[in-house]
């Protein structure tokens, strides 16, 4: 350290500076790309790994080798098995939630953003704690709730436990976006006679078109992830492909190629959202530490 | 020189805002601004409305109904212990006294503790690794993230897969280097860092997300002062970037903490909380007493005491990301 501070080095010459580190600057970086690219394949491995285990014939799914012909017959199976209907129901739940959560939360959103009303951040802190409290605390009064009403094992049932993480997402999220939106252009059109909620529907709401899809996306990604309250509300008609997953594990005996292809047609949808909204990802996984 | 080196912090204050409802040197008339402002109110208020009235729907109205059946005996075996409010705290005193719930809150501070603490390390080098300009790693980043967008469940299945023996890569490998494991998850002295493993593995890139995005944040100056000055990596890591930081990471570790009390799909899929209850975390047991025995008065207690310490946690994180934000803007 001394040695090195009593050197005269000034900001043109950091080149040199690097030189005294002992790498030059571009073999350092080079040994990092190949450093980090190592990790990442044997952090992904044991991803692909599922993957190639889907596509093996039955007979070959317990060998430890790559010499097998690929075939889709475990996806098959599937495809005549009851996964093929739990698939639908992940589906539908996702889709009815995001769809529902969107309706409600988003106009939400767009009034906390600009409202300054004086309760505001009690609301927004209020939201976010439903982020925050553990499922079970949930499930034990919404069991009993849907039991009551007869509602265990439908579809509807978990589309309104969806609610509870996704509405928080949309509107953290969404105020975001709203928030990045000057307000002038709004201004303009309430001054020419619209409406609040014109001016919204007209003017800012086709300008956050790419966040309302990351937004839509991302609430997507989480029902459908969801295994915890599929698993305690549904029995058969409603099940989930996630919970699906989990009964193949119970009682199929072990069919571990048919059990991968299930593993891999459930985070298919995933990866492939996440790819398409991979820029505004950090953004909802990060509001208020969004997870599950 | 560039500017000064807070110009380059991005600060919420500083962002331009329009105050009011109506641009106020524009407006034709107060009397209208006033009418306009009481419309206006009326209107967003109507938007905000029913998002409100579902919330309170679906989060006030099952915390009432969770601490009210929390007071009761109810059960399967005991339908009339609805409104039974005989003893409100049984449940409660009965819990002091269940050593089972005593190890698995001993259990929850185990594998949160070593899961956060890796998590944070794991995270942090990963960060400081891809934190570079070249292209592999802006590339390489989101690659990083897969494991924590995967469904929990898919999580569960790959550990699933990689801790049975018969199937598993990792245990051929370690077969074929003369290792031979049994298998990690049915052994009771190594099935919770087995649990703790994959939870790292699938959380690690959270807190490797915060860290990058608050590295893009700081100051280049007092960094080439440094180095200007002879400041070797490690020094300028030490005193200029760490202490950045420390408020991310801190954040950082407290929502991993909050997360980790719901760490479920891994334990169900992986040990079923056993061998025995060596796995058996608080979050767990609830689930355990709620769905399996039916005893929906007890569950919901032991659900009322991780609410308890959850907020209390909240509590701690809004506090201390208040704290971050007036250190940012100073």
């Amino acid at each position: 350290m001394h040695a090195e501070a009593s050197l005269p080095i000034s900001a043109p010459q950091k080149a040199s500076w690097n030189a005294l580190t002992g790498i030059p600057a571009f073999a350092a970086r080079h040994a990092r790309d190949v450093i980090s690219v190592l990790l990442l394949l044997v952090l992904l491995a044991p991803v692909a790994w599922l993957i190639q285990m889907a596509f093996r014939p039955a007979a070959d799914a317990l060998e430890l080798n790559f010499q097998f012909t690929p075939t889709l017959d475990a996806f098959k199976a599937l495809w005549q098995d009851a996964f093929a209907r739990s698939f639908g129901n992940s589906l539908l739940v996702s889709s009815l939630s995001t769809g529902l959560s969107m309706l409600i939360g988003v106009p939400a959103a767009y009034a906390l953003s600009r409202w300054k009303f004086r309760q505001r951040s009690h609301v927004a802190l209020w939201i976010l704690c439903t982020r925050m409290a553990p499922p079970i605390a949930f499930t034990i009064p919404f069991f009993l709730a849907f039991r009551w009403l007869g509602m265990l094992d439908t579809v509807w049932a978990l589309v309104i436990v969806y609610l509870t993480f996704n509405l928080a997402i949309v509107t953290w999220m969404m105020q975001g976006f709203f928030d990045a939106i000057p307000t002038a252009l709004e201004e303009a059109a309430w001054l020419d006679g619209c409406g609040i909620w014109s001016a919204f529907w007209h003017v800012t709401l086709p300008l956050t078109r790419p966040g309302l899809v990351a937004t839509a996306v991302l609430c997507f990604i989480f029902s459908w992830s969801d295994f915890f309250f599929a698993l305690i509300l549904t029995r058969t008609q409603a099940v989930t492909a996630p919970v699906a997953i989990v009964n193949f594990l119970q009682y199929d005996g072990w069919e571990w190629t048919k059990i991968a292809a299930a593993g891999t047609l459930v985070m298919l949808p995933v990866l492939i959202f996440t790819a398409l909204v991979r820029k505004y990802l950090v953004h909802g996984l990060t509001a208020g530490g969004v997870k599950d | 020189m560039p500017p000064a080196a807070t110009a380059a912090l991005p600060s919420i204050q500083a962002l331009p805002t329009s105050g009011g409802m109506v641009p106020s040197r524009t407006t034709p008339a107060p009397k209208l601004t006033k009418q306009w402002q009481r419309e206006s109110a009326r209107s967003y208020g109507l938007g905000l409305a029913p998002a409100l009235v579902v919330l309170g729907g679906i989060t006030l109205l099952p915390l009432l109904t969770l601490i009210t059946v929390s007071l009761t005996p109810l059960s399967l075996t005991n339908p009339e212990g609805t409104f039974h409010f005989n003893q409100p705290l049984g449940n409660y005193a009965q819990l002091l006294e269940d050593e089972r719930f005593v190890h698995s809150l001993w259990v929850q501070f185990k594998l949160s503790t070593v899961g956060v603490v890796l998590q944070l390390l794991i995270g942090l080098s990963l960060a400081l690794l891809l934190n570079t300009g070249s292209r592999v790693a802006s590339g390489v980043r989101t690659l990083f993230l897969i494991p924590m967008v995967l469904p929990p469940i898919v999580v569960a299945l790959i550990w699933k897969i990689l801790y049975t023996p018969e199937i598993s890569p990792m245990h051929a490998l370690l077969e074929h280097w003369g290792l031979p494991v049994r298998s990690l998850i049915a052994n009771p002295d190594t099935a919770l860092w087995a649990i703790v493993a994959a939870d790292v593995w699938q959380w690690f890139p959270f807190t490797m997300l915060m860290v990058l995005a608050n590295l893009q944040m700081v100051p280049r100056d007092p960094l080439d002062a440094a180095r200007i000055d002879g400041a070797n990596r490690w020094q300028v890591f030490r005193y200029i970037v760490f202490p950045f930081l420390q408020r991310t990471l801190v954040v950082c570790a407290l929502f991993r903490l909050i997360d980790s009390f719901k760490a479920f799909p891994l334990l169900y899929v992986l040990t079923n909380g056993g061998p025995g209850t060596v796995t058996e975390v608080t979050n767990f047991y609830g689930f355990i007493q709620a769905f399996n025995f039916s005893y929906w008065g007890y569950g919901s207690a032991i659900a009322v005491v991780m609410l308890v310490i959850i907020f209390a946690l909240c509590a701690l994180v809004s506090y201390l990301g208040r704290n971050a934000g007036e250190r940012h803007a100073r």
